[in-house]
């Protein structure tokens, strides 16, 4: 299953007037794996998804589906999509709804009103199902969404921003079910701008910013070859003697607290071994730099490259 | 092609709300037995001597019916132009362009919409009928089977071409404030009124002959031609059948062309959000390659 892919895009390019959206963009979605679609706001992520979801045609490059169907009305029925602009018929009640937007998808009628009624009870929506969507919080009109992307069991589910304007608890819950898509074996496209938030859940990452790709690849990997650690810590007593331990920089230190980073040559383990034996230790976290760290110090050498 | 879909949706999510109930049926069953009621007890009434005496002139019921074609036009044009304008400020539009073509979405709202329209219209036209039959009479003898055939069709075409030309302004527009002047594309069809009584008085000049075959001006013009004619010369000279065939055609054709022009303005419209268009824009929009 790892071989194959569903989705590729080969160097798609889409400038509206002056604008370069989209320059040069190819990369792989494949079944069964998340892969994440990061980068800043107006990074391009939102373009690329409106071409794929073909809202909009690419001035250049291709987009190919090798889902079981080749008719292209057909392929438009096996992808589903969470659009990041939020939006519902108001005045339309929730089951309705969600039949009528699988119907659209080419799910039967009969069909489309069981698995609209299963969909509602997993979500917790049973009371709210006869309710108008208007009289619904944002967190819940939000889950009828993610219904709405994948209750025709699509073979590729596009999420654009599926966490924002969420609270933690929802979160959760939306976290939960993306994994499960993946575990059914469906493609999932993740975008969004938080990437810490969203890095734990994808398998690949695609890091975009102003239209260009900036790294690519499995996330494990990606993380591997920058090597650091960030170490948080802790402590009781004087720490201004941690930035003289090898390997430390980027030291920053207030009362009881230090934050900095292990280059790559200094492993965790023997850093652990160098610690002071009269300290006490409180809390202490050593992880790979977080995504967005990564991202940011991949543009900064860019921009020292360009310099 | 999932068109069928999109207009049963819009027809009876429309259909189905309280508004409509009491505006289609209600109301004008309330002012029906109203009506009824206060004639009934006054004895007022028309006998069926005085009935049959003076049918109306076939001009008028072109005239009513043209009437009645702008107002409930109008109405159901105005309810698609919100349809789209609210489409596009909630964002749904993009979901819905996931599933279906913007064709499908735009002439499914403007169809779907349009019938839950002249559902209305009926009732009301009815409603009208029962009520003037009350004071005076208004047999229908007068109308013959052309007029039977022909005002339906010129009334339902050009029912849907007024409907999807407020979809146009729906399309181009940011918010219901921001129109400008592309907001008065849906009076286009209007005009033709101001010279009713010329039309009645001359339905057969050149120039009006001409007129008839230009989409928008098609249906106000025609009904009352054709409405008009037999009244003027006595010799029973009707309409000649090609021009009411032609006409019909270019109107079919207008709609079929006015709704494609929508949905391309919509289509390249929605992805710019928050920017109204101009007249130079709607061109542009128009003609734009989208798919």
């Amino acid at each position: 299953m790892q071989d194959t892919t569903s989705l590729t895009i080969q160097n798609i390019s889409k400038t509206f007037d002056t604008v370069r959206a989209v320059q040069d963009v190819s990369f792989e979605a494949r079944p069964g794996q998340i892969l994440g679609l990061l980068g800043p706001n107006g990074a391009g992520k939102t373009t690329t998804i409106r071409m794929i979801m073909g809202i909009m045609q690419p001035d250049t490059g291709t987009i190919g589906f090798s889902f079981a169907t080749s008719d292209p009305v057909s392929i438009r029925e096996r992808v589903g999509y969470l659009p990041e602009e939020r939006g519902l018929y108001g005045d339309a009640k929730i089951h309705d709804l969600l039949v009528y937007f699988a119907e659209l998808k080419g799910v039967d009628r009969n069909d489309a009103k069981r698995r609209a009624s299963a969909w509602i009870d997993r979500m917790d929506l049973s009371d709210w199902a006869t309710k108008k969507v208007e009289k619904l919080s944002k967190g819940m009109q939000q889950k009828v969404q993610f219904i709405a992307a994948i209750l025709h069991q699509p073979d590729l589910v596009i999420l654009d921003e599926p966490f924002s304007g969420l609270d933690p608890v929802h979160q959760d819950v939306i976290k939960a079910f993306i994994a499960e898509l993946r575990d059914d074996g469906m493609t999932v496209l993740l975008s969004s701008h938080q990437m810490n938030r969203v890095e734990e859940l994808c398998d690949r990452i695609f890091l975009i910013h102003r239209g260009q790709r900036v790294l690519y690849g499995n996330l494990a990997e990606i993380k591997e070859s920058f090597g650091d650690h960030v170490v948080h810590m802790r402590f009781d007593g004087d720490g201004s003697v941690l930035s003289t331990l090898p390997g430390v920089c980027e030291f920053t230190h207030s009362e009881g607290c230090a934050d900095f980073v292990l280059s790559q040559e200094h492993a965790p383990d023997a850093f652990v071994r160098q610690l002071p034996a009269d300290m006490t230790i409180r809390a202490l976290h050593i992880d790979r730099p977080p995504l967005h760290d990564i991202f940011v110090k991949t543009i900064e050498g860019r921009i020292d490259e360009t310099a | 092609m999932k068109l069928h879909k999109v207009i049963r949706w819009e027809f009876l999510s429309h259909v189905r709300s309280k508004q409509f109930l009491i505006m289609t049926l209600l109301l004008p069953a309330i002012i029906a037995v109203a009506i009824f009621a206060i004639t009934l007890s006054k004895g007022i009434g028309v006998s069926a001597s005085q009935a049959n005496a003076n049918p109306p002139p076939p001009f008028i019921i072109g005239l009513l019916l043209g009437l009645i074609l702008f107002i409930g036009a109008f109405m159901s044009g105005v309810m698609a132009m919100y349809a789209i304008i609210k489409e596009k400020q909630s964002r749904v539009v993009e979901l819905m362009l996931s599933s279906v073509s913007a064709w499908d979405l735009m002439a499914g709202k403007i169809i779907g919409l349009g019938m839950a329209g002249l559902i209305q219209v009926f009732t009301w036209a009815a409603t009208a009928y029962f009520v003037a039959n009350r004071f005076a009479s208004f047999p229908l003898s007068s109308l013959t089977l052309v007029h039977w055939i022909t005002f339906p069709l010129y009334f339902i075409l050009g029912y849907l071409l007024i409907a999807s030309m407020f979809a146009l302004v729906g399309a181009a527009i940011k918010d219901i404030h921001s129109g400008g002047a592309v907001g008065l594309i849906g009076f286009i069809p209007y005009l033709p009124m101001v010279l009713t009584p010329a039309i009645v008085e001359n339905p057969d000049m050149t120039w009006l002959r001409i007129a008839g075959f230009f989409p928008p001006f098609t249906p106000g013009i025609m009904m009352l031609r054709i409405g008009a004619t037999p009244m003027v010369s006595e010799g029973a000279r009707f309409v000649p059948l090609w021009e009411i065939a032609l006409s019909l055609c270019t109107l079919a054709l207008g709609v079929f062309l006015m709704m494609r022009f929508t949905t391309k303005v919509f289509h390249v419209g929605m992805l710019m959000y928050g920017k109204s268009a101009s007249f130079r824009e709607l061109w542009k929009w128009g003609r734009q390659r989208t798919t």
